[in-house]
C-alpha cells in the first residue's frame, strides 16, 4: 500500500467534490444557510401567527356570585397568569353581560348578536340533553346497585341513544367549551359564605353540599381541550379568589388554604442552562449530519463513478484496490466530519443570536443566552466525531459501490439514514444514559457518551471510564466496514453489475433449476432474516397463550411453547429450505458420521466449558442490561422443581440442540461458507445465532458458542458431534440450576465448589466455580477444542476447495467438443 | 510481450444459469506488433482485454503481460500497460490537463519529467487548445484525444486498444488510427480490437478472430487467405462464422 497513491486520489476526489455543485450546495451551503433562515422563519412566525379565539358558551350566567368573571365578551384579565390569553377565547353568555369598563362600550353588530343567539340556542339544546344523560347515569348506577339486570339493560340502551348524538351535537355546535351554572349556585355561595362568618363552637360547620357549575369538553378535539385548559386555568384562579375572599371576612388568614406552599430555588446557572440544551441537540445533530454528509460524496464517489464510465479507468491505474478504497473513503470521511462540524457550528450561532433577540421575555430566556459550549465540550465532539464520520462514511462507501446508479445507491442508503434516525431518537430521549452494554454499540456508544460529556453538571467522574471502550469498539466497527468497502471494491460482480432485468418468475425457476449441493451465501442470509421475522411474528401469539394460563400450568405451557418454536420457527425453515433450494441435503446439514472419537471429545467439551462459561457470565452481570422479568421466570422454571426432569431437558437441551443444530450450523453455516471465507462464515453464523436470542446477555454467550459450535461442525464437516455439545452443554445448564445447591462444597470439594450466600434463609445460593476448578476446566478445553479441530482432515467425495466447489455448479459440459476441431485445426 | 494461455472467464447468470464470454483462448503478442482482435459485439473481445488489464480474474488460464502475470502480479502489469476502452471514460469534473496529470502521478513518474512529458504529448496530439477545459464541456473526439494521452502518458511498453474508434467521426477516426499507427513505429507491443474490417487490413500485423468466445482463427492476412483460399478478409470472416454456426447446430 502507497501512502503517496491514497493521497493522489484522495486529493482528486476532494476537488472533484469540490466541483460538483450538488454536493457541494448539500454538504456546505445548505447548513449555513438553514439554521438562519429556519431563525428569520421562526420570528416571522411568531409575528404573524396569532391563535384563533376559541368559543366558551356560560349558560346560567346570571346565577355567578358577584366576584366578576366575565367582562364583556372576555373573561377577566386578571384571572389569567398571562394576561394576553383573555383574548384568545371569546366567552358568550346568557345573562345579561357585564361592560367591561376599561373597554370602549361595544356596540353589537346584528350579525353578531344573531350568531350569538345562535350559539345560545344550541348550548340550550346541549344543556337539555346533558341533563337527561345525567338522569339516566344516576338511574343506572341505582338499578346496578340494586343488580336489576333488566332495567341495567334498558337503562345502557337509552344512554346509548342520548349520548351518540350528544358528541356529533357538541362537534357541529362551535362551542369548544360549554358551561353550565345550576341555578342556584349564587344562593348556595352565598348561604356557605354566610355560614362560615357565623361559625363558632355552637355552630359548627357541616358538610353541605350542593349543585356545581358542569364543564364540557370533547378531548379529541384538539382547539376544545386548549380552551378547556385555559377556562379550568381562570377558574380555578377565580375560585382561589372566592375562597381568599370568603376567609377574609369570617376572619381567617387568607393562605390557610395553602399550608405547604413551598419556596422554589433552582440553583441552574445560566451557562448550565443553555449546556443542557447543546447537551441535547449537539449528539443528535453530529449523528445525523456526520450521516448526510457522508452520504451524498459516497453516492457520487461509488456509484456515480460507476454511471459516468470511468470507474474503470481507475482501476487500470497502478493503485491497488485497497488504495482507491482508502482515497475515497477519506475523502467520503472529509465531507461528513465537516459538514457536522459546520451544521454545528451554525446551528450554535444562529441559536444563540436568537436567543439574544429574544432577551428578556418569553420562552428564550429560560434557555440562557444560549453560551457556546466550552472549549473542552468542543474537543468532545471533534474527538466523537472522528469514529463516527468513519463509520458512516465507509459504510456509505461499500452500499455506493455496490449500487450501479446514483439513484440505486440513494435507494440502498435509505434505510441506513432510518436506521441511524431511530437511534438518535432512543439516544436523545433524557432517560437514556450510558452504560457499559451501550458503549460497546455502533453509533449509540458514541452519543451517549457525548450526551453525558456535555451535561450541564459537567461531566461525572465515572463517564470517562467510558471513553476507551467507546473509541475502541467504534474505531473496531469502522474498520469492519471499512473492510467490508475494500471488500467490496474487490469483487468484479460487484463493480461489473450489468443492469439486469429482474423478473420474479424467472428468478424463481432459477432458483429451483439451477439447484445446487449447498445453499449460496445470500440463501443462507435469507433463511436467517425469515427465522427472525417469524420469530417476531409469532411474538405476539406465544404472549399471549403466556398471558391467558393460569399460573399453574404456565410452566408447562412455556415449555411446549418452547418445543414448538424450535421446531416451527427455528427447524423448519431451514429443513424447508435446505429440500428446496439444494441437491444435497446430506452436505447441506454435514449429515456425516464423524466417528465415534470425535462424539467423545465433543460430549466431554460441555463439562470443560461450562464452568468457564458460567463464571464469565456472573463477572459480566455488571456490564449487561438488567435482564427483562420474564426471563427470570423462564430460567426459575429450568432450575424449580416442579417440572420432571425430562420434560425440561426436552425443552431446554433437546429441542436447542437438534433444531438450532440444523438451522445455524446446518443450512445457515453451510450457505455462510460458500462465499470462501470460513472464519467470516463462523463469525457470521454465530453472531446470527446470537441474535434469536433477543436478550444481550443470551446474544452474547450464544455467540460465544456459536464460535466453539461453529468451528467443531467445520472441522468434522459433521453436525452431530455439536449436537451433542449443544444438548449436553444446556442439560449442564439446567443441572446447575436444580441441583447445583446439592454440590458439597466442603473439605476436599471446598477447593472447586463454593456457593452464593442466598437471600432466602435456609436456602443454599447458585453454585459458582473456584479458581482451581477453572484452572483444570480451561486446560481441559483447550485440548478438547483442539483435538476437535485439528484432527486430520477427512476427505470426502464432496470435499473440493471452497472456490472450486461453488463456481462447479455453473461449469456446464466446457463446451461443444467439434469446437476443439475447429481450434485444432487453425 | 504478451502470452495469453487457455484463458476462461466464466459469468454467473440467471437466464441461462451460466455463460461462458471467453473459452480456452491462446495467443501472443511480440513488441513492435499489432494483434487485431476481430469478432462481432459479445464475442468475448472485451472480456478478454479486461483480463489482460487486470480488471478481471481469469476463471481459469492465465495470461503474461510484460513478463508479469495478471493473477499473481496485477499491480506490476497495470504499471506496464497502456489501456483504452469505451469504458474507461474521462472525469468531467477535471480539466484535459489535470486528467492526463493525475494518471501520469499515479503511474509515479517523477514530478518535472511528467510535465514535460504531458506538454510534448500535448502538442503532439495537438491539445493545447483544450488544455484546460472541463471534460464535461468536450466533444467525443477531445475526449479520445485525452484519453489517448492517459493511455500513453507513463510510455508503456504494452497497448491494448478496445474499439478506440468507434463513435468518432472519419477524420478524428483517422487521427486516432495513425497515432496508433506512430506507437507502432516505437517498436510498441499493441492489441487492437475492433469489428472494423479496414482498420484491421490497414493497421495489422496478425488477425485473430474471435466469436462466441472462442478464437477460430489467427494469423497475418496473408497466412488466413492462403489457408481458407479467400482472399477477402470479410469474406473469411463470415465464413468461420458460418461453419462454426453449423458445427454448434450439428452438435445440438
Amino acid at each position: 500500500m502507497k501512502w503517496r497513491n491514497i493521497l493522489l486520489i484522495f486529493r482528486r476526489e476532494v476537488l472533484d467534490q469540490l466541483r460538483d455543485r450538488r454536493t457541494l450546495f448539500m454538504v456546505a451551503v445548505l447548513p449555513l444557510l438553514l439554521y438562519p433562515v429556519m431563525g428569520i422563519g421562526m420570528v416571522q412566525m411568531t409575528v404573524l401567527f396569532s391563535e384563533q379565539p376559541r368559543t366558551v358558551v356560560i349558560l346560567g350566567a346570571d346565577n355567578l356570585p358577584s366576584m366578576p368573571l366575565v367582562l364583556g365578551d372576555r373573561f377577566a384579565k386578571n384571572w389569567f397568569r398571562n394576561p394576553v390569553d383573555a383574548d384568545k377565547l371569546r366567552v358568550i353568555t346568557d345573562g345579561t353581560p357585564a361592560n367591561d369598563p376599561s373597554a370602549p362600550a361595544s356596540v353589537l353588530s346584528k350579525e353578531d348578536s344573531a350568531e350569538r343567539r345562535a350559539l345560545v340556542e344550541r348550548a340550550v339544546r346541549l344543556r337539555g340533553q346533558l341533563k337527561q344523560r345525567m338522569e339516566l347515569e344516576t338511574q343506572l348506577a341505582a338499578a346496578r346497585e340494586a343488580k336489576q339486570i333488566q332495567d341495567v339493560l334498558r337503562l345502557q340502551g337509552e344512554l346509548r341513544l342520548v349520548s351518540d348524538p350528544l358528541g356529533s351535537l357538541f362537534s357541529d355546535s362551535g362551542i369548544q367549551v360549554l358551561i353550565v351554572i345550576p341555578s342556584d349556585f349564587k344562593a348556595n355561595l352565598d348561604r356557605l359564605r354566610g355560614e362560615l362568618a357565623k361559625r363558632g363552637a355552637d355552630a359548627p360547620l357541616t358538610a353541605v353540599d350542593y349543585p356545581r357549575p358542569v364543564i364540557v369538553q370533547n378531548s379529541a378535539d384538539e382547539r376544545s381541550v386548549i380552551a378547556h385548559n385555559r377556562v379550568t386555568e381562570v377558574l380555578d384562579e377565580w375560585e382561589r379568589s372566592l375562597l381568599r375572599e370568603y376567609l377574609r371576612d369570617s376572619g381567617l388568614p387568607e393562605n390557610l388554604p395553602t399550608p405547604v406552599k413551598p419556596t422554589e430555588l433552582d440553583l441552574a446557572e445560566q451557562d448550565q442552562v443553555s449546556a443542557n440544551v447543546w447537551a441535547k441537540l449537539f449528539p443528535a445533530l453530529l449523528i445525523l449530519m456526520a450521516l448526510t454528509g457522508a452520504f451524498y460524496p459516497a453516492v457520487d464517489l461509488g456509484a456515480g463513478e460507476k454511471e459516468r464510465g470511468t470507474m474503470e479507468t481507475l482501476l487500470i491505474c497502478p493503485a491497488t484496490r485497497t488504495e482507491i478504497v482508502l482515497g475515497k473513503f477519506l475523502t467520503v470521511m472529509l465531507f461528513s466530519a465537516s459538514t457536522a462540524m459546520l451544521n454545528m457550528g451554525s446551528l450554535g450561532f444562529t441559536g444563540k443570536y436568537m436567543a439574544s433577540l429574544a432577551g428578556g421575555g418569553g420562552a428564550a430566556s429560560k434557555l440562557g443566552d444560549l453560551a457556546l459550549p466550552p472549549l473542552s465540550s468542543l474537543i468532545w465532539i471533534l474527538v466523537m466525531l472522528l469514529p463516527l464520520a468513519s463509520l458512516f462514511s465507509a459504510l456509505c462507501l461499500a452500499l455506493a459501490t455496490f449500487a450501479k446508479s446514483s439513484k440505486e445507491g440513494q435507494y440502498y442508503l435509505t434505510p441506513l439514514l432510518m436506521v441511524t434516525m431511530g437511534l438518535t431518537v432512543f439516544c436523545s430521549s433524557p432517560a437514556s444514559e450510558i452504560e457499559p452494554f451501550y458503549s460497546v454499540l455502533p453509533v449509540m456508544g458514541p452519543a451517549l457518551l457525548l450526551k453525558g460529556l456535555l451535561k450541564a453538571t459537567g461531566p461525572s467522574r465515572d463517564i470517562y471510564f467510558y471513553v476507551i471502550p467507546v473509541l475502541v469498539t467504534s474505531i473496531g466497527y469502522s474498520l469492519l466496514a471499512l473492510w467490508w468497502a475494500i471488500d467490496q471494491f474487490g469483487s468484479e460482480e460487484v463493480l461489473f453489475r450489468e443492469a439486469e432485468r429482474f423478473d420474479l418468475r424467472l428468478w424463481v425457476k432459477h432458483l429451483l433449476r439451477d439447484k445446487e449441493p449447498t445453499p449460496t451465501f445470500a440463501e443462507g442470509g435469507f433463511c436467517f432474516l425469515l427465522i427472525l421475522l417469524l420469530q417476531f411474528a409469532t411474538m405476539k401469539s406465544m404472549q399471549s397463550a403466556m398471558v391467558g394460563a393460569s399460573p399453574e400450568s404456565r410452566g408447562l405451557l412455556t415449555m411446549q411453547l418452547l418445543v414448538i418454536q424450535q421446531i416451527a420457527l427455528i427447524a423448519t425453515p431451514a429443513l424447508m429450505m435446505g429440500v428446496m433450494l439444494t441437491t444435497s441435503v446430506r452436505r447441506t446439514f454435514s449429515l456425516r458420521w464423524p466417528g465415534t472419537g470425535r462424539l467423545a471429545w465433543a460430549a466431554l467439551l460441555p463439562f470443560a466449558l461450562h464452568p468457564l462459561t458460567v463464571e464469565l457470565q456472573m463477572s459480566l452481570v455488571w456490564f449487561f442490561p438488567k435482564p427483562p422479568p420474564g426471563l427470570a421466570e423462564t430460567m426459575q422454571l429450568m432450575s424449580s422443581d416442579n417440572q420432571p426432569l425430562w420434560l425440561v431437558l426436552l425443552a431446554f437441551a433437546a429441542a436447542p440442540a437438534i433444531c438450532e443444530e440444523l438451522a445455524f450450523r446446518g443450512f445457515l453455516l453451510s450457505g455462510l461458507k460458500r462465499r470462501g471465507k470460513v472464519g467470516v462464515a463462523i463469525a457470521l453464523s454465530s453472531l446470527a445465532f446470537g441474535i434469536i436470542h433477543m436478550i444481550p446477555q443470551q446474544v452474547f454467550n450464544a455467540a460465544l458458542l456459536g464460535v466453539v459450535l461453529g468451528a467443531i461442525c467445520v472441522r468434522s464437516r459433521s453436525i452431530f458431534p455439536g449436537m451433542v455439545f449443544h444438548f449436553l452443554y444446556n442439560t449442564l445448564a439446567v443441572l446447575h440450576g436444580r441441583v447445583g445447591g446439592q454440590v458439597p462444597d466442603d473439605g476436599f470439594f471446598g477447593w472447586f465448589f463454593r456457593h452464593e450466600a442466598s437471600s432466602v434463609a435456609g436456602e443454599v445460593g447458585a453454585l459458582r466455580y473456584e479458581p482451581v476448578l477453572l484452572c483444570l476446566a480451561s486446560l481441559a478445553a483447550i485440548s478438547l477444542l483442539h483435538r476437535l479441530t485439528n484432527h486430520p482432515k477427512i476427505l470426502e467425495e464432496w470435499d473440493l476447495p471452497p472456490d472450486r466447489s461453488a463456481a462447479s455448479p455453473l461449469i456446464e459440459p466446457a463446451s461443444p467438443r467439434p469446437v476443439d476441431a475447429v481450434s485444432a485445426a487453425t | 510481450m504478451i502470452t495469453v494461455e487457455r484463458l476462461t472467464k466464466r459469468f454467473a447468470d440467471l437466464q441461462t444459469g451460466g455463460f461462458t464470454a471467453l473459452d480456452g483462448v491462446s495467443f501472443e503478442v511480440r513488441p513492435g506488433e499489432i494483434l487485431g482482435l476481430l469478432g462481432p459485439n459479445g464475442a468475448g473481445k472485451t472480456t478478454c482485454l479486461r483480463m489482460l488489464s487486470t480488471v478481471l480474474r481469469p476463471t481459469s488460464g492465465t495470461a503474461f503481460v510484460a513478463g508479469y502475470d495478471v493473477t499473481t502480479h496485477p499491480t506490476e502489469v497495470r504499471a506496464r500497460i497502456g489501456f483504452m476502452s469505451n469504458n474507461t471514460g474521462i472525469y468531467d469534473r477535471m480539466t484535459a490537463w489535470e486528467m492526463v496529470e493525475y494518471f501520469g502521478r499515479l503511474y509515479g513518474i517523477p514530478e518535472e519529467a511528467l510535465q514535460k512529458r504531458i506538454s510534448q504529448l500535448f502538442d503532439r496530439l495537438s491539445m493545447n487548445n483544450i488544455r484546460d477545459v472541463l471534460g464535461s464541456k468536450m466533444s467525443t473526439g477531445m475526449k479520445q484525444k485525452v484519453s489517448i494521452a492517459r493511455t500513453i502518458v507513463h510510455d508503456p511498453p504494452v497497448l491494448i486498444f478496445d474499439e478506440p474508434t468507434s463513435g468518432l467521426d472519419v477524420l478524428v477516426a483517422r487521427n486516432v488510427v495513425d497515432e496508433i499507427k506512430s506507437l507502432r513505429e516505437q517498436g510498441k507491443c499493441i492489441i487492437y480490437s475492433t469489428h472494423i474490417m479496414r482498420e484491421v487490413e490497414k493497421l495489422c500485423h496478425r488477425i485473430a478472430i474471435i466469436y462466441k468466445g472462442r478464437l477460430l482463427a489467427i494469423g497475418s492476412v496473408q497466412e488466413l487467405s492462403e489457408q481458407y483460399k479467400q482472399p477477402d478478409m470479410e469474406e473469411l470472416f463470415f465464413q468461420l462464422i458460418d461453419e462454426y454456426e453449423a458445427k454448434l447446430a450439428a452438435v445440438a
